[in-house]
C-alpha cells in the first residue's frame, strides 16, 4: 500500500504512464515483437535530448529559460569530434568543458548581472552557434568506431545506452535530494521567499544554468559518439524539444514543481511520438509540426486544467 | 521568467535609445549620425551617401519585423515565431503570385494571411490560455516550420512580381523605396505608440496588468492585437524579403530572430515591458545593421562573425543595464 501511495503521489507518475501507453501502442505497432536491441536503440536516440532536458529542467526549476543549450551541444560534439584523434582524454574534457564554460556564462549574467534570461541565451546562442563553425566547419571528424561500440552496443545483460539513461535519471533524482534541489525548487516556488529563509538566490540560479551547460555538453558528446561524427547544426534540432521534455514531464514552466524522472520520460515520449511518425508513414516534415503542437498543447491543457480549479469551488 | 523585483526593473533609458520612452525621434537621427561618425574614424570612407543608404535599407527589412516584436515586449512577452513567420509568408508569396503582376493582390492577401493566423493563435494561446510567450511562439514558430515544409515540399518555388522587386530593391533619387516605406511605417507606429488611444493601452498593460485591468481596459484583446500586429510585419517582411533576394528559400526568416529582439531591447524597451517606444528600436536596427555590415567588410569566417555578433549584443546589454541603474 505504501508503494502504492508513493507512486500516486510521484510527480513522475503521470509521464511515466504516458510513455508506457505510448510504448505498448509502438509495441503492438510492431506486432508485439519488441526485442531489448529495439530498447537498445530507442535508449541511444534518446539520451542527448534526456541529458539536454534534464539540464532545461534545472533552468525551467528557477523559472529561467536557455535557449543556448542546442548550440551548446553543437560546440561539444565539434570539440569531441575534432579532439578524438590526439585521444579519448583530451576530447572528452574538452568537450565537457566547453559546456561548462557556456553555462557559466550563461550563468553569470543572468543569475550575477540580473539579464533577461531569453535574451542572454539568444545572444549566447549566436555565441556559441560560432564557436562550433569555427571548431567544425562541416559535420565530420573522427570518434574511435571503439568507443561507439562501447556506448551504444549491448553489453552481457543490460545495452549500455538503457544503463547511461538510467544513471542519467538516477543523476537527476540525486541532484534533487541534495540541498541544491531543494534550493532550486524553493526559488522557483517563491525567489523572494527562499532568499529570506536563507538561500542564495544568486548562487544557486547561478549552479543551475551551470549544470544544465554541462549537461548539454554531456547530450552532444554523446550524439557524436553514437553518430560517430561531430556536427556545427546538431544542436538547433534541440532547442524546442529540450522544453518539450520538461513540459511533458509535468514540470509547469512557473518553476518550482517537476520531478527529473518524469523529464526523462518527457523525452522518452517525444522521442516515441517520432517513431509512430514512422509507423504512419508520414514525411519528416510532420516532425517540427508535431513537436510544436505538442509542446503548445501539452501547456495549453495545463492551462485549462488550472482554469476548470478555480471555476469549481473547493 | 526571471524574479527581478521591481525596483531593480529597468527604467525609461537605455545605452542606445538614450531614454527611448521619451526620445523624439530626432534624437534617434543624432545617435544614428553619432554611430556613423564613430565607423567612419574605424573605417575611412565607411560614410558615403551610398554605403549609407545600403545600410539604411538593409536596417528596413530588420526594422519592419522589429515593428512587431517591439510591440510584443511592450506589452511585457516576445515573439520566437518571427523566423518561420517570415518564411511560410515568403514562400506562400512567391508560390501564389509566380512572379506575376495579376496575381500581386492574392499573393499579398495570402501572405499576410499567414501573418495574421500565426499572430492571432499566438495572441490567443497567450492572452486566453495563459500560455507563456516564450513557449508558444517556439512551437507556433515550429508549427510554422512543419507547415512551410509541408507546403513547399522542400523546395520554395515561385517569384516576386516586379512591383515588389521595386519595393524592395528600387531607388527614390538616392534614397531606397524600402527605406520610404519603413519611415511611413515607423511614422505611423511612433504616433499610433505616443498619441493613439491603442499605444497607451500597450503601455498600461505592459507596466501593470492588474491597474491596466482595473481601469477597464480588455488587456487580452490588447495583448492579441499586439502579436496580431508581430505576426503581419513578419509577414511584410518575408514579402518584401523575397522582393529583395528575387525568390522565397527555406530559413530566410532565421537570420530576424536574435537581430529583431536585440534592436527593440538595445534600444531602451524594457523586456519586461511597460516602457520604451519604436524611435529606440530603430536606432537599435542601425546599431545592429552597421554591426553586420562591419563584421562583412573585415571578412570574418561565419563563425566568427556568429561569435562576435553575439558577444556585442551581450556587451551592448550589459551596458544598458549599467547606464539604467546608474540613472536610477
Amino acid at each position: 500500500m505504501r508503494l502504492v501511495e508513493a507512486i500516486r503521489r510521484s510527480e513522475a507518475t503521470g509521464p511515466t504512464a504516458m510513455f508506457l501507453v505510448l510504448l505498448a501502442v509502438v509495441i503492438a505497432l510492431k506486432g508485439g515483437r519488441y526485442s531489448l536491441f529495439d530498447a537498445q536503440n530507442l535508449a541511444a536516440n534518446v539520451l542527448p535530448l534526456a541529458l539536454v532536458g534534464l539540464g532545461q529542467y534545472f533552468v525551467i526549476l528557477v523559472r529561467g529559460i536557455d535557449l543556448s543549450l542546442g548550440p551548446v551541444m553543437s560546440v561539444s560534439s565539434c570539440l569531441a569530434a575534432v579532439l578524438f584523434p590526439y585521444g579519448a582524454v583530451p576530447a572528452i574534457a574538452a568537450a565537457i568543458a566547453g559546456g561548462v564554460a557556456a553555462g557559466i556564462g550563461n550563468g553569470l549574467l543572468v543569475a550575477w548581472l540580473d539579464l533577461s534570461p531569453v535574451i542572454v541565451t539568444l545572444a549566447t546562442m549566436s555565441v556559441w552557434q560560432g564557436v562550433s563553425l569555427v571548431v567544425l566547419a562541416t559535420p565530420g571528424g573522427t570518434i574511435p568506431a571503439g568507443l561507439q561500440m562501447a556506448l551504444t552496443a549491448a553489453t552481457v545483460v543490460v545495452p549500455v545506452p538503457i544503463l547511461l539513461l538510467i544513471a542519467t535519471a538516477l543523476f537527476g533524482a540525486w541532484v534533487m535530494s541534495t540541498r541544491l534541489g531543494l534550493h532550486l525548487r524553493a526559488i522557483g516556488g517563491d525567489a523572494g521567499a527562499a532568499e529570506a529563509s536563507g538561500v542564495r538566490v544568486r548562487r544557486q540560479r547561478f549552479a543551475a544554468y551551470a549544470l544544465a551547460g554541462t549537461l548539454a555538453a554531456l547530450g552532444g558528446l554523446y550524439s557524436a559518439i553514437a553518430t560517430s561524427a561531430g556536427s556545427p547544426i546538431i544542436g538547433d534540432s534541440y532547442i524546442l524539444p529540450s522544453i518539450a521534455a520538461v513540459v511533458l514531464g509535468g514540470v509547469p514552466l512557473i518553476g518550482g514543481r517537476g520531478s527529473p524522472v518524469g523529464v526523462v520520460m518527457g523525452a522518452l515520449t517525444l522521442n516515441i511520438i517520432g517513431s509512430l511518425l514512422y509507423f504512419a508513414n508520414l514525411s519528416d516534415f510532420y516532425q517540427s509540426l508535431i513537436n510544436g503542437v505538442i509542446l503548445i498543447a501539452v501547456v495549453a491543457a495545463a492551462a485549462l486544467r488550472s482554469w476548470v480549479w478555480r471555476a469549481v469551488p473547493a | 521568467m526571471s524574479d527581478v523585483p521591481a525596483e531593480t526593473r529597468p527604467g525609461r533609458s537605455g545605452v542606445l535609445g538614450l531614454g527611448a520612452g521619451l526620445v523624439a525621434p530626432a534624437t534617434s537621427l543624432v545617435v544614428i549620425a553619432l554611430m556613423f561618425l564613430g565607423c567612419d574614424l574605424l573605417i575611412p570612407g565607411f560614410v558615403s551617401l551610398g554605403n549609407v543608404m545600403r545600410i539604411a535599407e538593409l536596417a528596413g527589412f530588420l526594422g519592419i519585423v522589429a515593428i512587431g516584436e517591439t510591440l510584443v515586449i511592450l506589452t511585457g512577452g516576445i515573439d520566437l515565431s518571427i523566423a518561420w513567420v517570415v518564411t511560410g509568408a515568403g514562400c506562400v508569396f512567391t508560390a501564389v503570385s509566380g512572379g506575376a503582376t495579376s496575381m500581386l493582390v492574392p499573393a499579398l492577401a495570402a501572405a499576410l494571411a499567414v501573418g495574421f493566423v500565426a499572430g492571432l493563435a499566438n495572441g490567443l494561446g497567450i492572452a486566453r490560455l495563459g500560455i507563456s510567450p516564450i513557449v508558444m511562439t517556439l512551437g507556433m514558430n515550429n508549427i510554422m516550420q512543419g507547415l512551410t515544409l509541408l507546403y513547399t515540399n522542400g523546395t520554395p518555388t515561385g517569384g516576386t512580381p516586379p512591383v515588389i522587386k521595386t519595393l524592395a530593391t528600387g531607388y527614390a533619387g538616392p534614397v531606397p523605396v524600402l527605406v520610404l516605406a519603413w519611415a511611413a511605417l515607423a511614422a505611423v507606429v511612433i504616433v499610433a505608440l505616443r498619441l493613439g488611444r491603442g499605444g497607451r493601452k500597450l503601455l498600461g498593460v505592459g507596466e501593470n496588468p492588474l491597474v491596466s485591468r482595473l481601469s477597464g481596459i480588455r488587456n487580452e484583446r490588447v495583448i492579441t492585437a499586439a502579436y496580431l500586429c508581430s505576426g503581419l510585419a513578419a509577414a511584410l517582411t518575408g514579402v518584401l524579403y523575397a522582393g529583395f533576394s528575387g525568390a522565397s528559400f527555406l530559413g530566410m526568416g532565421d537570420q530576424f530572430v536574435l537581430p529583431a529582439i536585440a534592436a527593440v531591447v538595445l534600444g531602451g524597451t524594457s523586456i519586461f515591458g511597460g516602457s520604451g517606444g519604436y524611435g529606440g528600436t530603430i536606432v537599435g536596427a542601425f546599431f545592429l545593421t552597421v554591426l553586420t555590415t562591419i563584421l562583412a567588410v573585415v571578412n570574418l569566417s561565419a563563425g566568427v562573425r556568429d561569435i562576435v555578433y553575439g558577444l556585442v549584443i551581450v556587451a551592448a546589454l550589459l551596458l544598458n543595464r549599467l547606464s539604467m541603474r546608474a540613472a536610477q
